[in-house]
């Protein structure tokens, strides 16, 4: 877009036919064909100002932690978490393990300091 | 994505329980689909899927064993589940780092994508650690994850924060330092939305300039 001018810009649409109910997106939030909420024109970007962002930050989804995430202590769990105990002794026995591994194999992945 | 629908049906449910019970005494129908209308449980998809990645300064390991991946998301909502539930860069050990990059980039000089490019580089000085990192640092993902530079967008790979003794460093890495346009939009863009003053400068490096240099300074390519 040019910036010099403040002349609205159409909203692109395009219609799709769907043929099948497997065409539909797996999300609520899309529509067939790709969902753009906010977009450039054009319909090629989506992008959400600062101030939108800011609102979803409290939404329920967002106050959920992700699945899966993993345990790092001091970074996904607290430092003192019982987890983060475990956590240390899980890796310094990987430690060990490792370096049983590493008398066999050159460490290709070494850097020079 | 059964998983999310499921788990989306659920907390429907739940909060359903919290609010004042219609009039109707029915049984519940467990086999009906409990779809949610309300906007809270709609996700708004990204233009791209990014990936968080966490590095420890442990030295008895390899810099790539170092650096972890956290997860990975492409709608705010699940940007925000996992920003609200991890530290905080001011509250990580010196020598650790974040990453944010897009799906498919390592957070490396290395990486394909990455090579022939370089960083806008802003570098905090102790106080700003209390005062300004955290906050820099959301504006810094809010930017990337929003696409806030319209099509130059396009260049940007991802950003890194250091936790450093030193002085803590914020950096937005794009993907060719020849690129003029887009490197400017960027850095001037990034430069407004983190409201800064227009002295000091900030700075771009290439990558290449970065991981040759002799002595403590690398040369800038760009300021804004």
């Amino acid at each position: 877009m040019t910036s010099s001018t403040n002349k609205s810009c159409p909203i692109p649409t395009k219609v799709l036919t769907l043929k099948d109910w497997s065409q539909l997106p797996d999300r609520y939030s899309q529509t067939p064909g790709g969902t753009l909420f906010s977009t450039t024109p054009g319909g090629t970007r989506i992008i959400y100002d600062r101030k939108f962002l800011l609102e979803c930050r409290n939404s329920p989804i967002a106050k959920t932690p992700p699945c899966c995430l993993p345990q790092i202590p001091g970074v996904t769990v607290p430092a003192t978490h019982p987890i983060g105990k475990l956590q240390d002794l899980k890796e310094e026995m990987e430690e060990e393990e490792e370096e049983d591994k590493d008398n066999s194999d050159d460490n290709q992945f070494e850097m020079d300091i | 994505m059964h998983e999310r629908r499921a788990k989306q049906k659920d907390s429907t449910v739940k909060m359903a329980t919290s609010e004042p019970k219609p009039a109707d005494t029915e049984e519940p129908q467990p086999e009906i689909p409990v779809l949610p209308t309300s906007d809270q449980y709609v996700k708004h998809p990204l233009q791209n899927r990014w990936a968080l990645w966490y590095f420890k300064n442990d030295k008895s390991k390899s810099w790539t064993e170092n650096l972890r991946l956290i997860s990975k998301f492409d709608t705010v909502e699940d940007f925000w589940a996992l920003y609200n539930h991890i530290q905080q860069p001011s509250k990580l050990g010196f020598g650790c780092d974040y990453c944010l990059f897009k799906d498919g980039i390592k957070p490396m000089w290395e990486d394909d994508r990455n090579k022939l490019g370089g960083r806008w580089l802003m570098t905090l000085n102790k106080q700003q650690r209390h005062n300004d990192l955290d906050r820099y640092w959301m504006e810094t993902l809010l930017c990337l994850v929003g696409e806030s530079f319209d099509e130059s967008s396009e260049d940007v790979c991802g950003a890194v924060v250091n936790v450093r003794p030193k002085g803590d460093k914020i950096a937005i890495w794009t993907s060719n330092c020849q690129n003029r346009d887009a490197i400017m939009t960027i850095g001037s863009g990034y430069k407004g939305r983190l409201n800064l003053p227009s002295k000091p400068m900030i700075s771009y490096q290439s990558h290449d300039d970065t991981s040759s240099k002799s002595g403590s300074t690398t040369k800038n390519m760009y300021s804004v």
